[in-house]
């Protein structure tokens, strides 16, 4: 009796767990394919699952850089730490050619920045052109000052028709308990996105994975939970269009021509949430719009799964 | 308090580079427009900007210094190596500690000055961005006592780097690299972030 019952439900499941683990990115060839991950620096079960998982996901989804969002090394940061807390966990990744994209989190030492596996060059804010039509700048948002949204204006408005994509650690917008919107950092960093039209922004900080809803046209991800999670902390609010504080998690991205599509995984290899946004063209900027806002499809693309909750 | 901002930002900031291209009008904005019009740092104009003048001179000193030991096993540069980065921050930490073996607090943040940098934090620290710049120093903050206000002394590896409040180092004046403004409680200090070493620091720099 207990066997038909068991091949019933496994029969019934299967589909369910197999769909789950379906790449639901377009894959176009030539396209922009990246990987986000962010709080990582913590030896743990997860962030060995999430490594293990962006392995097996990559033999699918050929992903050729990975961008993180901080704190890459907690605590210590001797020679071993690097290896404990980064090269060790990601070596397959690395040894099968990904690169690393690294911003600075509040429990990183700026020594990090001459690390070569970090791409930092030496600077603590860059920018990086991987392809044709695709910018990226990785920010300090330990220590915004003039300097620092100088630098960013001049970048920014050097970036042309670019798709325009930011990553740090702090959010600027997050439903977080423990440390929420990081609005002090918001008020000077904003309104240089707006002006020229930053498209998406990528953060950590929050042990959690929410996608925020487009804030003046920005579209906006935080996604701290790859080795750290901070169960329980994520307060869903009016920002909110999707978020995740139980499960370990990463990011899959593409962008091919104006639409950027996103599948977040878990460390069990499920899609938790995916979707697409698409560049909406040039409008006047203005305090409360990017020059250059983004939409997220009206249907979704391919699935979107909504909040658990 | 506006004014003693575009003061102090005018000493600073006299042949600094332009104005931030930002379209919003910040303190600084306002404070780079006004040093256009008072660049003197003669004590009868302002009482405040021969100490401010003596601060930067004392920073760009050690600036100076800085680079001059950064050299050869000292000079961070690119690696695969984390050996190198930690030996390269421990023979610069060692030569800096070494050439300052004699500096003391004050030696920097002078004893005229520091009641110009808190006369600076004061209204940053009040009202709600007041209370988000606390909750930032908060949010942030390694574990009491872990730091020690010394100078020369190693910042601890084993803590979170404090984020600075974006408002305070838009008011405070600005440092140049490697150095970098931290504070921890009510303490500010500077610090030195390719050796991590305290360079100087002002005890209860926050009053309110």
């Amino acid at each position: 009796m207990r066997r038909p019952l068991i091949l019933a439900l496994l029969l019934t499941v299967a589909p369910l767990v197999s769909a789950a683990q379906e790449l639901r990115l377009p894959n176009k060839s030539g396209s922009l394919k990246f990987a986000v991950i962010g709080d990582t620096g913590e030896p743990s079960a997860g962030q060995t699952a999430i490594a293990k998982q962006m392995v097996s996901w990559r033999g699918k989804f050929p992903f050729e850089f990975a961008l993180m969002m901080g704190d890459n090394l907690y605590g210590s940061e001797g020679a071993n730490d690097y290896e404990k807390k980064f090269a060790g966990p990601y070596k397959a990744l690395l040894e099968g050619g990904l690169k690393f994209y690294a911003a600075l989190g509040n429990h990183d030492d700026a020594a990090q920045t001459q690390y070569k596996a970090f791409n930092m060059n030496g600077q603590k804010y860059y920018t990086f052109k991987p392809q044709n039509g695709v910018r990226f700048f990785a920010l300090d948002s330990n220590y915004v000052d003039q300097k620092q949204i100088e630098w960013l204006d001049k970048e920014l408005a050097a970036s042309g028709s670019d798709w325009k994509i930011a990553y740090f650690h702090h959010p600027l917008y997050s439903s977080g308990k423990t440390h929420g919107s990081a609005e002090l950092q918001r008020s000077l960093i904003e309104p240089v996105f707006l002006k020229y039209g930053v498209n998406v922004v990528f953060t950590g900080h929050e042990h959690f994975y929410e996608r925020i809803k487009p804030q003046k046209g920005v579209a906006y991800f935080i996604i701290g939970s790859s080795s750290k999670l901070r169960r329980g902390d994520l307060e869903k609010s009016a920002l909110t269009v999707y978020g995740n504080d139980s499960d370990y998690a990463f990011m899959l991205v593409e962008i091919a021509g104006d639409e950027l599509f996103f599948q977040t995984i878990n460390d069990k290899g499920v899609t938790i949430d995916a979707g697409s946004i698409r560049r909406a063209g040039d409008v006047a900027p203005g305090k409360d719009v990017t020059t250059q806002p983004v939409v997220p499809q009206s249907k979704p693309s391919p699935v979107q799964p909504g909040p658990k909750k | 308090m506006r004014v003693t901002h575009w003061l102090v930002m005018a000493a600073f900031c006299a042949g600094c580079a332009a104005p931030g291209a930002t379209e919003h009008p910040t303190a600084t904005d306002a404070a780079l427009a006004q040093s256009q019009k008072k660049t003197s740092v003669d004590p009868a104009v302002n009482p405040d900007a021969a100490a401010l003048a003596e601060f930067k001179s004392r920073v760009d000193a050690y600036v100076d210094m800085h680079k001059t030991l950064a050299q050869g096993e000292a000079k961070p540069e690119k690696t695969t190596t984390p050996d190198k980065i930690n030996a390269t921050k421990t023979a610069l930490a060692a030569r800096v500690q070494a050439t300052r073996v004699n500096a003391k607090q004050g030696d920097i943040f002078t004893p005229a000055v520091q009641p110009v940098f808190r006369r600076l934090l004061a209204p940053e620290l009040k009202g709600e961005d007041g209370r988000d710049a606390k909750a930032v120093l908060k949010d942030d903050a390694p574990a009491p006592g872990t730091v020690a206000f010394k100078v020369n002394a190693k910042f601890p590896e084993n803590q979170p780097r404090p984020t600075v409040p974006a408002s305070l180092l838009l008011t405070l004046p600005p440092l140049p690299a490697p150095l970098e403004y931290r504070i921890v409680g009510q303490h500010l200090l500077i610090l030195d972030t390719a050796a991590d070493l305290v360079v100087d620091y002002i005890l209860n720099a926050i009053t309110t």
